[in-house]
């Protein structure tokens, strides 16, 4: 039986679904050990620091080395900037902009 | 109270939404370029909901690979909500299954990170003991949850179908201040929220070692690289706790 296109879309997101309502349905409102709890924290974090490296610094599978520095400087100035203001808006603000300005002078 | 939490989180999704346009725009010409219908790519974007997933099928669903083929792929990209899911639910204490069925839906790496983050904080504020005070704690989550979520799933959306219909080009430099407010926000997010030697080394850790996981294997490197990055940081804390029993 040939499968269409409709189906397939409709069969990713029935899974899709899965993967995220699951351990909705069967750790709500659990309270893990202490030690869980951290790792679990820690695995967290460990993914949004992987996301922020690979959004930045890759495209389609390769690192996109002509952007890459001036992308890092404006990271830096980011976490520098939030460190001192304790807000994550402005230090993002500040980063925005000067990649910006560093990518109108290459 | 809801309303107020719902507020909070869609005053919280703004840079996502931002963030959003672009990429939405950007897969929604990708997908006409591939010849799929306006209505296929709505439903895809609407019923997946899964940027990363959304860009890996595309090439095998235009070139008519195998149904289990395209499956896979996408199943495997979505498999990065599994640790996002579970380190959202103990938040959400005292809802009914088919309203944390329906939430579920809106989970994706940036309305994860925004609220997960936020609880973190408002857990050391507020320590909610009593059953009804847990309960009222569960449905602000949630409230604040969907303010993120569905708000930026509505932009999601909606980028995709304008794509789609008119292709969108912003300045280069522009589009480079774009692709820096998502990551900029989230690194933002962390630092903020900082506290202690081994989150700090876990956090550098994880940055740099992506970049050599993804190099490997795009879908999953960066993912293997911060489960060992993170399991390495907790097992050196774990060991210093016991060291210095």
């Amino acid at each position: 039986m040939e499968i269409t296109r409709l189906q397939i879309i409709l069969i990713m997101g029935l899974m899709a679904l899965a993967v995220r309502a699951v351990p909705q349905l069967f750790f709500v409102g659990q309270t893990f050990p202490e030690a869980w709890d951290r790792w679990l924290r820690y695995l967290s974090y460990g993914f949004i620091c992987s996301i922020i490296s690979v959004t930045l610094f890759m495209s389609a599978g390769r690192v996109e080395a002509a952007a890459a520095p001036r992308r890092a400087v404006a990271l830096a100035l980011t976490i520098y900037i939030a460190h001192k203001t304790k807000s994550a808006v402005t230090g993002m603000l500040a980063g925005a902009a000067l990649v910006l300005i560093l990518s109108w002078f290459h | 109270m809801f309303a107020t939490r719902f507020r909070q989180g869609m005053k919280a999704a703004i840079p996502i939404w931002i963030a959003f346009v672009p990429s939405s725009l950007a897969w929604g010409i990708a997908a006409q370029d591939h010849g799929l219908s306006l209505g296929e790519v709505v439903l895809m974007s609407a019923w997946v909901y899964s940027g990363p997933a959304q860009f890996a099928v595309l090439g095998p669903l235009a070139e008519g690979k195998s149904a289990l083929q395209v499956l896979v792929a996408g199943f495997l990209m979505n498999l990065r909500f599994l640790p996002m899911s579970t380190a959202l639910a103990p938040f959400f204490r005292g809802l009914k299954w088919w309203q944390l069925l329906v939430a579920s839906h809106v989970i994706s790496a940036s309305s994860f990170i925004v609220p997960y983050m936020q609880f973190q904080k408002d857990r050391v504020a507020v320590s909610a003991n009593s059953p009804n005070a847990q309960a009222m704690e569960g449905y602000g989550n949630i409230a604040f949850f969907l303010g993120v979520g569905v708000t930026s799933f509505m932009v999601w959306v909606t980028g995709t179908a304008g794509g789609f219909i008119a292709a969108f080009g912003f300045p280069p430099g522009f589009e480079e201040a774009l692709k820096f407010i998502l990551p900029g926000y989230f690194a933002g997010l962390l630092v903020v929220e900082m506290k202690g030697r081994a989150m700090a080394l876990i956090c550098l850790g994880s940055l740099i070692a992506a970049l050599p996981g993804a190099l490997a294997s795009p879908a999953w490197g960066w993912l293997v690289t911060a489960m060992v990055v993170a399991t390495l940081g907790w097992g050196w804390e774990q060991w210093k706790l016991h060291a210095y029993k």
